[in-house]
C-alpha cells in the first residue's frame, strides 16, 4: 500500500498479510500510518498504488461499498451514528430496512435485527427503539460495533473486521463484552485487525502485531513470542519506559480550589480541596460524572448546592471567566469541542490568549508564541501556519495542550488527556503535566485508564453515578481495588 | 495543487470575464470613464458585501442588510423633510442600523434562533418599518437638502486620469469601508476572534471566548454597515423609498461566497469578497452595454455564482 497527501507519504508500501481466526493488532505512534491504511482498506480514500487479495484472488477497492461488498467491516474511531434516528435504525444504516408489502418499513423486524446484534454482542440492556442520541458515549460505541456484526441476507459472514481504537470510549466491562464478542468472530474463522494504543489490551487479545512507523511496516511478530517493552522500541524507534514520570516536588500548602458538600444536576456529594502542584485525579465507570465535576470549574455545570472557590474567587460562571481567572482547560473531544480543524496551529494556540494581545493582533507575536509552546510540547509539524486538521491525534492534542500552556494556568483541568494518543505522545503529555505541577499549577485530571490514574495522581476521587464515593491517598492501592471502589455505592471517606 | 486551481479558478474567471468584455466593448468598456463608473455604481454593494462578510466569518448570515439599507435611507429622508440638520439625520439611520443590527444579534446569539431564520424575520420587521415611516411614498425632490445629495456627485479631481475625471466620493467612500473591514477582520484580535468563532464555535467558547458577545457585536457592524450603504443609496439617487436597498443583499451574500472560493480554506477573506463584487458589477456593466436582456443577465449572474462555488466545493472534498 501507498498513498501520500501533497506530496508527503503517508504509507510507504506497507505489506500486510491477515489470517482467518486470528486477531491481528496494527500498532504505531499517531501519524505513522495506522489510519491511513484503514481508509485506504475501507476505500474512504483513494492509495495511489494498493493490490489487495482475498484467497489468492484479486478485489478492487474504489468506494465504502467495495469493502463492504467484499466482507470487510469497519468500526471507525469517531462516534459516526446518526443521534436523530432509533438505535435500531443505526445499527441497520447500511443495509437495506426490512419492508411490509415492499412498501413502509416492517419497524417489528427492524427491531428484532437490531437486537440480534445486539444480544450478540452481549449488549441486550440497549433498547432498539430508544433514540441513539440519548445513549452514553460507551452505548454509542456498543451500536458502532453491533451494526458491524450484522450478517447480510444472504448469510454470508464477513470475513474480516477492522476496529480502530474500539474501546477507547468503552468502560472496563463494556471492553470485556467487545473481546467476548471478538473471541466468538476468531472462532468463526473471521480475521481481525484490531488498532489500539492500549498496550495490555494487545498483549491479553491479540496474535499478531505488525508494528508501522513513519508510514513503513518496522515490524511484524507473534504476540507471545514478543514484550511490550519490544513493541514499544519498535514503534518510537528508541527505549521508552512505559513508567510514569515521578513525582519529584512537595506539593505547596497553598489551597487552590475548595469545593464543599456540592449539589448539582448530574453530581452529589462533592467535597475536596486542592492545593498547588497537586494532581487530582477523577475516576469511576464511564460517564460517572467525571466530565460535569470538571464542567463546574468552566460554569458548564451548574451548583444546586454547596461551595465552590477556585483561586480566592466564586466558581466562574463560564469558561471566559474561567481562563481569566487562570483556569485552562483541555476539553474530552478534541476534534468537537477543542480545535478549529481547518484553521492554522497558530490561530488554535493563540485563541485563548488573545487578550493578552491587547487590540491589535499580531501574527508575529502569535507564531513565535506558537513555536516556543510548539516546542515544550515536543510538537511535530511543518511550522505554526500548518492547519490543525494534517496533524495525527497525538500532536493535535499537543496543540491543545501548548493553548492551555500559553496562558500560565494556575489551575488546570484535563478531561481524558490521553485518550486516543499514542504512547510516544503519551509520555510527552506526563512529563508535561508533572512540570506544570511542578511550577505550582494544579491539575484535575479524569481517566477510564486505571495505570495512568495510579501512576499520575496524588489523590484520586471516584464518582459513582455522580456520587463521590472515594477520596483516596495515592499509594494506597492497587488496579484491582482500584476497580472495586468503582462498584461500591455507599461513600466512604479515607 | 487541486487548491491552487480551486483558489486561482475564480480570478481566472474574473479575468476571462474583462477580456471578453475587452475585446468585445472595444472603445468603451476598458475606458477611464467607464471604470469609474462601475466603482461608484458597486460602491454600495462593496459597503453591504464588507459588511455581510464580518457576520460572514463567524459562519452566520444577515438577510434583513437590503431592508435596513432602505429603512436607513427613509429615516434620514423623513428627518431632512422635517428640516433637521443633514449631520443628524445621517447619525439617526447609522444608529438606527447599529440598533438593527444588534437587535438581529440578540435573536441569533441570545435566544439562539438560526441566523437564516432570525433575519429572514426582521428583513420583513425592518422592510415593514421603511414603509411605515415613508408612509409607503418616495421622498424626494426639495426635502432631499443638496448637500447630502451633493455629496454623492462630487468626487476628487484626478486629472491623472483624463480631462475633468474625479473619482466620486462615494466610491472613496466605500474604500474607506473596506480598509476599516479589512483592519477589523485581520488587524485586530476581535477579528482574529470572530474566525475561530467561524473555526467551530464550541471550540471557541471553551477556550474561553465570549461568543455571544462577540456575535451580537458581529451583526450590529453589519447592521451599521448596511445603513451606511442605504445611505450612499440615498444620496446617489437624492430620494428615499422604503424598498430601494432590497436587491443589495442577495448579491452582497454571492460576492462573499464568490470570495471564499479564492481563500486558502474556503474562509471569507474581506479582499476576496471586492473580487466577488467587482465580478458581479463587472458582468452586470458589460451585459447592460452589450445590450443584453435583463432577465438573461440574472440568469447569468446566478449560473456563474453556482458554477464557481460549485467547482470549489467539489475541489475542496478532493483534498
Amino acid at each position: 500500500m501507498r498513498k501520500a497527501y501533497a506530496g508527503v507519504p503517508a504509507l510507504d508500501g506497507v505489506d500486510l498479510t491477515l489470517h482467518g481466526g486470528t486477531i491481528h493488532a496494527l500498532m504505531g505512534e499517531n501519524g505513522a500510518g495506522k489510519s491511513t491504511l484503514i481508509k485506504l482498506l475501507a476505500g474512504v480514500v483513494p492509495a495511489d498504488d494498493m493490490v489487495v487479495e482475498r484467497d489468492g484472488r484479486a478485489v478492487s477497492l474504489t468506494g465504502p461499498t467495495d469493502a463492504h461488498d467484499h466482507g470487510f467491516r469497519f468500526i471507525h474511531q469517531e462516534l459516526n451514528i446518526v443521534p436523530s434516528l432509533s438505535v435500531a435504525e443505526n445499527i441497520l444504516l447500511s443495509h437495506p430496512f426490512p419492508r411490509r408489502f415492499g412498501l413502509t418499513v416492517h419497524w417489528k423486524r427492524l427491531r428484532a435485527g437490531a437486537r440480534d446484534a445486539l444480544g450478540f454482542l452481549g449488549a441486550d440492556h440497549i433498547d432498539p427503539a430508544a433514540m441513539a442520541g440519548s445513549l452514553g458515549p460507551g452505548d454509542r460505541m456498543l451500536i458502532k460495533i453491533a451494526a458491524a456484526l450484522v450478517t447480510e441476507d444472504d448469510g454470508q459472514a464477513p470475513c474480516l473486521y477492522v476496529l480502530d481504537e474500539p474501546t477507547a470510549a468503552l468502560s472496563g466491562q463494556e471492553s470485556e463484552m467487545l473481546f467476548a464478542v471478538l473471541a466468538r468472530l476468531k472462532g468463526q474463522g473471521a480475521a481481525i485487525l484490531y488498532v489500539s494504543h492500549r498496550m495490555d489490551e494487545v498483549m491479553r487479545i491479540c496474535d499478531e502485531v505488525t508494528v508501522l512507523r513513519d508510514g513503513k511496516r518496522v515490524a511484524h511478530r507473534a504476540v507471545r513470542d514478543t514484550t511490550k517493552r519490544t513493541i514499544i522500541r519498535d514503534m518510537t524507534g528508541r527505549d521508552v519506559s512505559d513508567a510514569y514520570p515521578p513525582r519529584t516536588t512537595p506539593i505547596r500548602d497553598t489551597v487552590v480550589a475548595r469545593v464543599a458538600d456540592l449539589h448539582s444536576p448530574h453530581l452529589s456529594g462533592i467535597g475536596f480541596e486542592l492545593r498547588a502542584g497537586e494532581i487530582l485525579g477523577v475516576t469511576g465507570l464511564a460517564e460517572a460524572g467525571q466530565s460535569a465535576l470538571l464542567g463546574l470549574f468552566t460554569g458548564r455545570e451548574k451548583r444546586r448546592s454547596g461551595t465552590l472557590e477556585a483561586l480566592g474567587q466564586a466558581a466562574p460562571k463560564s469558561p471566559a471567566q474561567a481562563w481569566e481567572a487562570g483556569i485552562a482547560s483541555i476539553p474530552r473531544e478534541r476534534r468537537g469541542d477543542g480545535l478549529m480543524l481547518e484553521m492554522a496551529i497558530r490561530s488554535n494556540v493563540a485563541v485563548s490568549h488573545l487578550n493578552a494581545y491587547g487590540f491589535w493582533a499580531s501574527r508575529t507575536r502569535e507564531a513565535s508564541d506558537t513555536t516556543e509552546m510548539g516546542a515544550k510540547v515536543r510538537l511535530k509539524s511543518s511550522g505554526p501556519e500548518q492547519p490543525v486538521g494534517q496533524l495525527s491525534g497525538g500532536n493535535q492534542q499537543k496543540v491543545v495542550f501548548a493553548r492551555a500552556l500559553l496562558v500560565q494556568p494556575n489551575l488546570l483541568l484535563l478531561d481524558e488527556p490521553t485518550r486516543g494518543v499514542d504512547v510516544g505522545a503519551k509520555f510527552d503529555i506526563y512529563t508535561l503535566v508533572r512540570e506544570l505541577s511542578a511550577s505550582g499549577c494544579a491539575v484535575i485530571l479524569t481517566s477510564t485508564d486505571l495505570p495512568e490514574v495510579l501512576g499520575m495522581c496524588d489523590r484520586i476521587l471516584v464518582l459513582n453515578e455522580g456520587r463521590q464515593t472515594h477520596l483516596l491517598p495515592r499509594g494506597t492501592m492497587g488496579q484491582a481495588e482500584l476497580l472495586d471502589t468503582f462498584y461500591a455505592k455507599e461513600a466512604e471517606t479515607t | 495543487m487541486m487548491n491552487t486551481l480551486r483558489q486561482s479558478g475564480t480570478l481566472l474567471g474574473f479575468l476571462a470575464i474583462v477580456v471578453f468584455f475587452a475585446v468585445q466593448l472595444p472603445d468603451t468598456f476598458l475606458t477611464a470613464r467607464n471604470l469609474i463608473n462601475i466603482t461608484q455604481q458597486l460602491s454600495m454593494l462593496i459597503v453591504v458585501a464588507s459588511a455581510m462578510t464580518i457576520v460572514m466569518v463567524m459562519g452566520d448570515f444577515d438577510l434583513s442588510v437590503g431592508s435596513v439599507a432602505s429603512l436607513a435611507g427613509v429615516v434620514a429622508a423623513v428627518m431632512f423633510a422635517h428640516d433637521y440638520p443633514v449631520w443628524q439625520g445621517v447619525l439617526a439611520a447609522l444608529g438606527m442600523g447599529l440598533l438593527a443590527g444588534l437587535g438581529n444579534g440578540v435573536l441569533v446569539s441570545y435566544v439562539g434562533i438560526l441566523p437564516f431564520v432570525a433575519t429572514l424575520g426582521t428583513l420583513t420587521v425592518f422592510s415593514g418599518m421603511a414603509f411605515v415611516v415613508s408612509d409607503g411614498k418616495t421622498i424626494y425632490g426639495k426635502d432631499i437638502p443638496a448637500e447630502f445629495s451633493g455629496f454623492a456627485r462630487g468626487g476628487w479631481a484626478a486629472e491623472w486620469l483624463g480631462q475633468g475625471m474625479k473619482i466620486p466620493n462615494l466610491t472613496i467612500a466605500a474604500l474607506l469601508v473596506l480598509i476599516l473591514v479589512w483592519v477589523i477582520l485581520e488587524q485586530t484580535t476581535f477579528g482574529r476572534r470572530l474566525y475561530a468563532i467561524g473555526g467551530n464555535r464550541e471550540a471557541a467558547l471553551l477556550a474561553g471566548l465570549r461568543v455571544k458577545r462577540l456575535r451580537l457585536l458581529a451583526f450590529g457592524l453589519t447592521g451599521l454597515g448596511a445603513a451606511g450603504a442605504g445611505l450612499m443609496y440615498a444620496a446617489r439617487v437624492a430620494s428615499a423609498n422604503p424598498t430601494q436597498g432590497s436587491g443589495l443583499m442577495l448579491d452582497a451574500i454571492a460576492a462573499v461566497f464568490l470570495g471564499m472560493t479564492m481563500s486558502r480554506h474556503g474562509e471569507p477573506r474581506v479582499l476576496f469578497t471586492l473580487v466577488g463584487v467587482l465580478m458581479l458589477g463587472i458582468l452586470d456593466n458589460g451585459l447592460t452595454q452589450m445590450k443584453v436582456d435583463s432577465y438573461i443577465r440574472e440568469i447569468l449572474v446566478g449560473v456563474i455564482v453556482i458554477l464557481s462555488v460549485g467547482v470549489a466545493v467539489l475541489t475542496k472534498r478532493q483534498r
